[in-house]
C-alpha cells in the first residue's frame, strides 16, 4: 500500500511536471527532491506547520520537499547540520523561535549564529502563546493573576515543557515582566505538563495555542491572555495581552524557512515565491487556521522581513534568558 | 448498557463502510510491516503517511493511522520472538520467553499465542473504552509526580523479579541501565550530564540504539563464534499452532494480562511501559514452577503481549477524553486530527459522535484484522528461521543498521549501536542479563524526573511518597515484592547457570 | 580452592572468574561514571541537582559491582568463556562501515559493501553465494525503504 501510494505520488508528480516544467532542463532548479530539515519530532507544532506548507510548496516547485526530522538539543543539532549542508538549495530548514533566536543565549557553545550563518527564505506561520492556569486558580483576569502570583510567588509552581522549549522561554518572559521567580517544574514535553495542569498539580504555564484550545473550551484550565496583537478566532473570548493589561507579553512561536549561507539568490527567490504562494492558498490557509496559527500578512513575509525578525528576536530573548541564569 | 450497545452499533455502522474497512486493513498491514522492521517505529511512519491522509475524510484517516499504531505495537513482538530484537520497550519482556521458545522450535506457538492474546485484549479494552472512558480519565488525573515515582520504583522491582539468575547481578544490571540513562542533559537545568560535550550525546542514548546493540547484534556475535554456525532453531520445529495444553496454560495469563494492561494503559506517564512486565512478574510469582520462566514458558509470552496490547488500546483514553497525548504516537494523532480540522478533547465525544464511536469500533475491527493478517503469517515467519544462518544474519544486520540510522538520520547512532553490540557480547560472556539493564534504562529518567518534580512541588518534603494513598500503596507493594524475591535467594545459593 | 596440578595458580584461585571480572569491570565503569559526572552540581537545598541522581546510581553500581567480585572470589562458578575474534571484528567493522558511508556514498553502495564485509564474519563464508545474496538484499532494501517506506535516504553518491 505504501508502494501504491508511492505510485499515486509518482503519477501526480509526473502530471505536475508535465504541466509546470515542459522543458526539463538539467540546470533548472529544482531538478531533484529538496530536503526540508525539521528540528523537532514528527507531530509537534513546528513539524505540522512544515508539513502543511511543504505539501503546497512541492506542487509549486514541481519537486517533492522531503521532510527529515532531526531531533536533539532543542533543535540546535538540526540547525548545525543545516548550516553545514551544501548551499545549493537542496537542503533547507524550518527554523523557529528557539533554534534561530533563543538558542543564542541558551547555548553559549552554539556552532552557528542564526543571522550570520543562514540565508532567510521567509516566515511560514507562527503559533500564538497563551497564559493559562489550573481551573481553580483564584484570579479572575490577568491583572488579578499578576497580583496574585506576585503576592504568593514562593508558593507558585510554574510548569514548562523542558529547558529551551517554547513554553520555557515564554514563561521566562512572563516571569520577568511580573518580576517573580516561581519554582519551575520541568516536564518532558507539552503533553505531560498540560496533564499536570489539568490535574491541578501545578499552578500555571505558557504554551502554544494548538495544545490548549480543547482544554480551555472544556473548562479544564483557565486562559488569561494571548500573546498576539489580535484575538484568535479559535478562542474569541480570550483577551490579548494588551487588552488584559500586560502589553509587553508579546509571544508567538514563529516558524520560518532558512537555507545555508551562500545559497544562490535565484534559488532563494524561487523558494520564497513558493512559500508565498503556499501561504496564499485557501486550503493551506484553512489548515493552518484550524491549528490556531498566525499566518503572516504580506508585510511580514519575504527574506528581508525575516532577517529583521531574527535580529529583533535575538535581542529580545537574550537578556531574559541570561537574567534567568540558565544556559546549557 | 443499552446505550453502550447502541453506541457501539452506531460506531460499527461508521467503521464498516468498504472504504473504512479498506483503510483499517491498510493501516494494520503497514503497521505490522513497520513493527517487524527493527528501529522503524510508528512515529516516523505515521508522519510520512500524514500527507496521504489529507485527501481522506477525517474518520477514515484516523482509522488508518490508529491501525498503523496497533499494528506496529503488535509487529514489534514478532522480531522479539524470532530474532531477539525488541522493537520497543514493551517487547523487551517478550524476548525472554519468546526467543527461548523460538530456539526450542516453538516460534509458531509463541507468535500465535501473541496474536490470540492480543486479540482478546483488544476486544476487552475496546469495550472498556466504550463503557468507561470518561470515568477512567479521572484515574489519569489522580496520578501526580509522587505517584509516578512510586510506580517507577515498583517497575524496577519487577525488573529484578523477572531476572533468571542472581538477584545481585540483576540489581547491578538495573543500576548499569540507570547510569546509562543519566547520560544526556538534565531536565531541570538543561546542564549536560556525562556527555563530554559530544553533540550526539546531548540528548542521551536512544532506546533503539541500546536494544539493537545489546539484544540483536550481541546475539549475532554470540552465534558467529561457534565454529559451525548454528541456526537459531536448535531443535526441530514442532507445530505452528499452540496445542490444547498450551492454550489451557496461557488462558489465565491472557486474562490477567488484559486486566493489568487495561488499567495501567490509562496512565499517560509511562503506565503502558510498566504494563508488560507487571504482567510477566505476576505470572512468574503465581506460577507453580517459576524456574520455567525465561526458558520458554508460554505464559511468559502470553501475559506481556496481552498486557501490552490492552495498554496500547486504553492509552487512547486520555487522548479521546482529554485531548492530551500521553506519548509521541498520540501526539502525532493529535497533529493528524488538527490537520483534519478536528479539535481532540472533551468535546469530541458529544460533538463528533461518529468520529468517537467510529474509531472505537474500528479498534475492534483493527484487532480482528491483525489476527487475520498475522495467524497465516506465522508460517512465513517460522520458515524465515529455516534460512541458513549465514544468510539470516546479514539480513538482520542491514535492517538494523537502516532502522537505527533512520530514527534520527544520524550515523552516530549506528556507531553507538556497534559499541553496544560489544557491550552486550561482553555481558553475555559474564552471565549478565541484558533485560533488567534495558528496563532500568527506560525507567530511570521517568523515576528521577518524577522524584524531582515531587520534591520541587512538595518543597523538599519526602513524606509525600508515603502519605499520598496511591503512592504509599505502590511503594508498599514494591517493598513486599522485593522481600519475596530476595528472601529465597538468601537461603538458596544462586540459580543454576543459564544454559544456552 | 586447592589447585595442585594446575599451572596457572593465581587465576584458578578465583573460583568464579566470570563474576569476579564482571563485577570488577562494572565497578570500574561506575568509577568512570562518577568521574564523568563530577563536574555536575549536587543537591541545592531540598532540590536535586543535575549530579545527584547520576552519583547516587553510580555509587550503588560501584557497591554492587564490588559485591559481585567478592562473591566471585568465594563461590564456585564456570570458567571464563573464550571470545571470538573473526566474527566480532568483521561484523562490527561492517556496522562501522555502514555508519561512515551511508551519508556520503548513499544506500546502494554502502549497504552492498557492508553486507559483503559482514558475510566474511563467518568461517563458513561462500563468496559467490554471499555476493549474490548481498546484491539481492541491497535491491530489497532499496525497494522497501526508499520506494516503499519513503525514508529520506540517498541512493547514490552526490557529486
Amino acid at each position: 500500500m505504501r508502494i501504491m501510494s508511492r505510485l499515486v505520488g509518482l503519477l501526480a508528480g509526473a502530471a505536475l511536471l508535465a504541466h509546470a516544467v515542459p522543458v526539463a532542463a538539467q540546470a533548472e532548479y529544482p531538478a531533484r527532491p529538496i530536503t526540508l530539515i525539521v528540528p523537532f519530532a514528527a507531530g509537534g507544532p513546528t513539524d505540522i506547520v512544515a508539513r502543511i506548507v511543504a505539501d503546497h510548496m512541492s506542487k509549486t516547485l514541481g519537486q517533492q520537499l522531503v521532510i527529515e526530522n532531526v531531533v536533539g538539543a532543542g533543535g540546535t543539532t538540526a540547525s548545525t547540520r543545516a548550516m553545514r549542508a551544501t548551499n545549493d538549495g537542496y537542503t533547507i530548514i524550518m527554523g523557529h523561535m528557539g533554534t534561530h533566536a533563543a538558542s543564542v543565549a541558551l547555548y553559549p557553545k552554539l556552532a552557528y549564529h542564526p543571522s550570520k550563518d543562514f540565508e532567510t527564505i521567509g516566515l511560514a506561520a507562527g503559533t500564538p502563546i497563551l497564559i493559562v492556569a489550573r481551573k481553580d486558580f483564584p484570579a479572575k483576569d490577568l491583572k488579578d493573576f499578576v497580583s496574585y502570583v506576585k503576592a504568593n510567588a514562593d508558593k507558585m509552581n510554574m510548569a514548562h515543557a523542558g529547558v529551551g522549549s517554547v513554553s520555557f522561554t515564554t514563561c521566562l518572559l512572563l516571569n520577568s515582566l511580573m518580576g517573580v521567580k516561581p519554582t519551575a517544574i520541568p516536564f518532558q514535553g507539552t503533553g505531560p505538563a498540560l496533564n499536570a495542569l489539568v490535574g491541578g498539580q501545578v499552578d500555571y504555564m505558557c504554551d502554544q495555542i494548538v495544545n490548549l484550545v480543547p482544554q480551555i473550551k472544556a473548562g479544564n484550565i483557565k486562559a488569561y491572555a494571548i500573546g498576539t496583537p489580535e484575538r484568535n478566532p479559535a478562542l474569541p473570548d480570550v483577551p490579548t495581552s494588551k487588552e488584559a493589561g500586560l502589553p509587553a507579553f508579546h509571544a508567538v512561536a514563529w516558524n520560518a524557512l532558512f537555507a545555508p549561507k551562500g545559497t544562490p539568490k535565484p534559488v532563494l527567490d524561487k523558494l520564497t515565491a513558493a512559500l508565498d504562494k503556499a501561504l496564499d492558498d485557501e486550503a493551506t490557509r484553512k489548515r493552518l487556521f484550524d491549528l490556531g496559527s498566525d499566518i503572516p500578512g504580506k508585510d511580514r513575509r519575504g527574506q528581508e522581513a525575516l532577517s529583521k525578525l531574527v535580529t529583533s528576536e535575538i535581542d529580545k530573548w537574550s537578556p531574559i534568558i541570561k537574567a534567568s541564569g540558565i544556559t546549557q | 448498557m443499552l446505550e453502550l450497545l447502541n453506541n457501539l452499533v452506531f460506531g460499527l455502522g461508521v467503521a464498516i463502510t468498504p472504504m473504512n474497512l479498506m483503510l483499517c486493513l491498510i493501516g494494520a498491514l503497514v503497521g505490522t510491516l513497520i513493527g517487524v522492521l527493527p528501529g522503524i517505529g510508528p512515529v516516523a511512519t505515521i508522519a510520512m503517511l500524514l500527507p496521504i491522509t489529507y485527501g481522506l475524510p477525517p474518520v477514515g484517516a484516523l482509522i488508518m493511522l490508529a491501525g498503523i499504531y496497533y499494528g506496529a505495537m503488535y509487529g514489534g513482538s514478532t522480531t522479539a520472538i524470532l530474532v531477539n530484537i525488541p522493537g520497543e520497550s514493551a517487547s523487551v519482556v517478550t524476548t525472554l520467553d519468546g526467543f527461548a521458545m523460538a530456539q526450542q522450535g516453538r516460534a509458531g506457538p509463541a507468535l500465535a499465542i501473541a496474536a490470540i492474546g492480543s486479540f482478546f485484549a483488544g476486544c476487552v479494552a475496546t469495550v472498556v473504552i466504550a463503557a468507561a472512558a470518561a470515568p477512567l480519565t479521572s484515574i489519569a488525573l489522580l496520578f501526580g509526580p509522587a505517584e509516578y515515582f512510586s510506580l517507577m520504583v515498583l517497575g524496577l522491582i519487577f525488573a529484578v523479579v523477572l531476572a533468571k539468575g542472581s538477584v545481585l547481578k540483576a540489581i547491578s544490571m538495573i543500576l548499569f541501565g540507570l547510569v546509562l540513562s543519566m547520560i544526556g542533559s538534565d531536565l531541570e537545568t538543561g546542564a549536560g550530564r556525562m556527555n563530554f560535550n559530544i553533540p550526539e550525546l546531548a540528548d542521551g542514548i536512544g532506546f533503539v540504539v541500546i536494544a539493537m546493540g545489546v539484544f540483536g547484534f550481541a546475539e549475532v556475535l554470540r552465534n558467529l563464534e561457534q565454529s559451525h554456525n548454528r541456526d537459531i532453531v536448535n531443535a526441530k520445529i514442532t507445530g505452528l499452532m499452540p496445542t490444547r495444553a498450551d492454550l489451557i496454560q496461557a488462558a489465565p495469563a491472557i486474562g490477567r494480562g488484559t486486566v493489568l494492561g487495561s488499567v495501567l494503559g490509562i496512565l499517560p506517564g509511562g503506565g503502558s511501559i510498566i504494563a508488560a512486565f507487571a504482567a510477566y512478574t505476576l505470572e512468574k510469582k503465581l506460577a507453580k514452577d517459576p524456574s520455567r520462566f525465561g526458558r520458554g514458558a508460554i505464559e511468559g509470552v502470553a501475559a506481556p503481549e496481552t498486557a501490552n496490547n490492552a495498554a496500547s488500546q486504553t492509552s487512547f483514553i486520555p487522548l479521546l477524553t482529554l485531548g492530551i497525548p500521553p506519548n509521541a504516537v498520540m501526539a502525532l494523532m493529535v497533529g493528524a486530527m488538527t490537520i483534519h480540522g478536528i479539535v481532540p478533547g472533551p468535546q469530541v465525544m458529544t460533538k463528533q459522535p461518529d468520529l468517537f464511536w467510529g474509531m472505537i469500533a474500528s479498534m475492534w475491527i483493527g484487532n480482528l484484522m491483525l489476527v487475520i493478517i498475522n495467524l497465516p503469517l506465522v508460517g512465513v515467519w517460522v520458515r524465515l528461521l529455516r534460512v541458513p544462518y549465514r544468510h539470516l544474519y546479514p539480513m538482520i544486520l542491514i535492517f538494523c543498521c537502516i532502522g537505527v540510522y533512520s530514527v534520527n538520520n544520524a550515523p552516530a547512532d549506528v556507531y553507538m549501536t556497534a559499541a553496544f553490540a560489544l557491550v552486550g557480547y561482553w555481558l553475555v560472556k559474564h552471565d549478565f542479563e541484558p533485560a533488567p539493564m534495558l528496563l532500568g534504562f527506560v525507567l530511570g529518567p521517568l523515576m528521577e524526573e518524577n522524584l524531582r518534580r515531587a520534591m520541587l512541588i512538595g518543597r523538599g518534603d519526602a513524606t509525600v511518597f508515603l502519605t499520598r494513598p496511591i503512592s504509599g500503596t505502590l511503594l508498599t507493594i514494591a517493598a513486599i515484592l522485593l522481600l519475596l524475591s530476595v528472601l529465597p535467594t538468601l537461603r538458596k545459593k544462586r540459580d543454576e547457570v543459564f544454559v544456552e | 580452592m586447592a589447585d595442585a596440578g594446575q599451572n596457572t595458580s593465581a587465576r584458578k584461585r578465583i573460583r568464579n572468574p566470570q563474576d569476579f571480572y564482571g563485577g570488577l569491570v562494572l565497578a570500574a565503569f561506575a568509577l568512570f561514571a562518577i568521574w564523568a559526572g563530577s563536574d555536575l552540581p549536587g543537591m541545592r537545598g531540598f532540590a536535586f541537582g543535575p549530579g545527584t541522581a547520576p552519583r547516587l546510581f553510580s555509587g550503588l553500581l560501584l557497591i554492587t559491582g564490588l559485591a559481585i567480585a567478592v562473591m566471585g572470589f568465594i563461590t564456585d562458578g564456570p570458567p571464563l568463556e573464550k571470545y571470538g575474534v573473526r566474527g566480532p571484528i568483521l561484523f562490527i567493522a561492517s556496522v562501522i562501515f555502514f555508519a561512515a558511508t551511508i551519508r556520503p556514498v548513499g544506500l546502494v553502495i554502502s549497504s552492498f559493501v557492508t553486507l559483503v564485509i559482514a558475510a566474511a564474519a563467518t568461517t563458513e563464508v561462500k563468496w559467490i553465494e554471499s555476493v549474490i545474496w548481498a546484491a539481492i538484499l541491497t535491491v530489497f532494501c532499496v525497494v522497501l525503504f526508499v520506494y516503499g517506506l519513503k525514508l529520506p535516504l540517498q541512493l547514490w553518491p552526490r557529486f
